[in-house]
């Protein structure tokens, strides 16, 4: 796994260079390091970046520095689109509110663009060892579960897979026991959403990793931010399911309201 | 022959349409000229001598004929016959759309009488009641500012003034010998008869309306934004002028009959304004600008407090509708309590 760590020398982006540097030992195989000049910062910039490098190749893995001036998410759209990686990790500032909406949110600007997997480093920061997958039950699930199989069995992580039950019965004829199942009677009794667990738990064995199921009943973003802060988890991960087009004028863009709410590093997979 | 069987249910489909047209008017033709002989009735026997009473009124009747738009075209009726003033027709059409979630809730009932479960039963009618309650809520004083205060003075619908007159000449030969016969009464209960009739023929007049392509077709399995549920919960009741028949429409999207919360509260608060859109023809065609005002008035109200909530505080009020959905069908004695709830507040409404 390729992997791109993207510092401007701020103490958000240090924490994610951090973090990136514990993953990228355990899951990379090699290492590209953007360091971002926004203003006159640039030796600064340079020293962290080659700090980083030098740690890195301590472990024999293979580094590249690229350095690129202006705009943190601009240049790290560009660096990704320019030289193919598998995963981009960037820091978050956290910003809410207008604070954000005036000065807007370098993240989200990457997951909207980048054309990899982008993990965004904000709120409480540890080992990755417990990871909740956020899955829509869908078939963009599979791919996003099997990235995050990948990397908890680098990791050596568990995974939770979360599916989160928010339909009401609208129907004559609907019944409500898949609505109020839990994961077990769900994979039991062989409904929609039981059979799909059943794959993606046979998807996360391939990849070597150990996992199990979780479902919960009512809105989806709060009982997935719930679930993150019940299960004290050290990473939700969640596919972007908007795809561009009409469709992203239609549906929620959800992955960016996880990202929002989440305290904790959130893995955003494309 | 597929072909002449399409033609046939299209000409089938037709005939209803206009039959049901020229029942709705003859049934506000039949209610308008009851109406006055009802004034003394209103104000004296059932004492609706102001808003909240008009209000319970119209809540009790739609529970009555388990409908609401009849009730709605009843109040505008009224309203221009002189048996109730503006603030009064109002809060009645207000309450007709209330009571209109009553016939979603007893279908429920019977399916839990017949041994279903109670939450696939009860789900949809007490949701339909939670947003129109809560909408009704903050449009009411809204509403009542603006007519009271006559900020939108007194409107028509140039386009159907013409009609209006014209439909007032035709029905005078067919209604005048009828009100010599009949007293006021007999005429506004038949004339809602009538309207009630009316709109049965047009639910069966209209067309099959299949969602399942379209790029909405996921409603049970994406979450989509909630301005696109509201705006197509807005369509959809414009032409089929009924909330309930509206969210029937979506139900075929999902094999199982399920639908994410997140898209059906918003769709339902889009199809809550445009339901009047029957309203607002039947005040046109009684030719009479201060009901077409009130009409005008109570979708403007639903659609400035819908918008606020779409667009500010959507999240918090999709979180409280939710909870409280969940709380009604936690226990049989919460849903008691709710259904108490439902039928004492508009019965006080007209007595205390």
């Amino acid at each position: 796994m390729k992997i791109l760590l993207c510092t401007n020398g701020s103490t958000h982006t240090v924490r994610a260079l951090n973090l990136g540097m514990h993953v990228a030992r355990a899951a990379a195989s090699s290492v590209d390091i953007l360091a971002v000049v926004e203003r006159d910062q640039e030796e600064e910039v340079s020293q962290l970046a080659e700090a980083a490098a030098a740690d890195l190749e301590e472990a024999d893995i293979p580094v590249t520095i690229h350095r690129r001036t202006g705009r943190m998410a601009e240049q790290v759209i560009r660096q990704a689109q320019a030289t193919p990686c598998d995963l981009v990790i960037i820091g978050s500032r956290g910003r809410r509110g207008v604070t954000r909406l005036l000065l807007g949110s370098a993240a989200l600007q990457v997951i909207e663009h980048a054309p990899v997997p982008v993990l965004v480093v904000k709120g409480h920061t540890r080992d990755l060892k417990r990871f909740l997958v956020c899955s829509s039950a869908g078939p963009v699930s599979e791919h996003t579960v099997r990235f995050a199989g990948r990397l908890a069995q680098a990791l050596d992580a568990s995974v939770t897979l979360l599916h989160v039950m928010s339909q009401l019965p609208l129907a004559e004829g609907a019944l409500p026991y898949d609505l109020q199942a839990s994961a077990e009677q769900l994979i039991q009794r062989g409904s929609r959403e039981g059979v799909h667990f059943s794959r993606m738990l046979n998807l996360l064995t391939a990849e070597g990793a150990t996992a199990h199921t979780v479902v919960r009943h009512g809105l989806v973003r709060d009982e997935i931010i719930a679930e993150a802060r019940e299960g004290q988890y050290d990473l939700l991960v969640t596919g972007a399911h908007v795809t561009p087009g009409l469709n992203a004028r239609l549906v929620d863009d959800l992955s960016t309201d996880i990202l929002l709410a989440a305290n904790r590093p959130v893995l955003v997979v494309r | 022959m597929e072909s002449q069987q399409d033609r046939r249910l299209i000409w089938k489909k037709l005939g209803l349409a206009i039959l049901g047209f020229l029942l709705f008017v003859l049934a506000l033709g039949l209610m308008k000229e009851g109406s006055g002989g009802l004034a003394p009735l209103l104000r004296g026997h059932l004492d609706v001598t102001n808003a909240a009473d008009s209000m319970g009124l119209g809540w009790l009747m739609a529970y009555l004929i388990l409908s609401g738009s009849p009730v709605a075209a009843a109040a505008v009726a009224l309203l221009s016959a002189g048996a109730l003033l503006p603030l009064q027709a109002f809060t009645m059409v207000a309450g007709s759309r209330l009571g209109a979630c009553l016939i979603v809730l007893l279908v429920g009932l019977i399916y839990i009488l017949r041994g279903h479960e109670q939450q696939t039963a009860l789900t949809a009618g007490i949701l339909s009641l939670l947003l129109t309650g809560s909408v009704q809520l903050a449009a009411l004083p809204m509403g009542l500012l603006i007519l009271s205060r006559g900020w939108l003075g007194r409107l028509s619908i140039p386009a159907l003034d013409g009609l209006a007159a014209g439909v007032s000449r035709g029905l005078e030969p067919l209604i005048g010998p009828l009100a010599a016969f009949l007293p006021g009464w007999a005429l506004f209960v038949a004339g809602v008869g009538l309207v009630t009739l009316s709109f049965r023929l047009f639910d069966r007049a209209l067309p099959q309306v299949r969602l399942e392509r379209t790029n909405l077709g996921q409603i049970s399995r994406l979450v989509y934004r909630p301005e696109v549920m509201f705006l197509m919960g807005l369509v959809v009741t414009l032409f089929t002028l009924s909330v309930s028949i509206s969210v029937g429409i979506l139900v075929p999207l999902s094999a199982r009959g399920y639908m994410r919360r997140e898209n059906i509260i918003p769709y339902i608060l889009g199809a809550n304004i445009s339901t009047l859109a029957d309203t607002l023809v039947a005040a046109a065609l009684l030719g009479d600008p201060q009901a077409v005002t009130v009409v005008v008035t109570h979708m403007i109200c639903a659609a400035i407090v819908s918008l606020l909530i779409i667009l500010l505080a959507y999240r918090p009020y999709e979180r409280a509708i939710s909870g409280t959905l969940a709380w009604i069908t936690r226990q049989r004695s919460n849903f008691a309590l709710f259904l108490g709830a439902i039928f004492v507040i508009p019965v006080m409404l007209i007595f205390l």
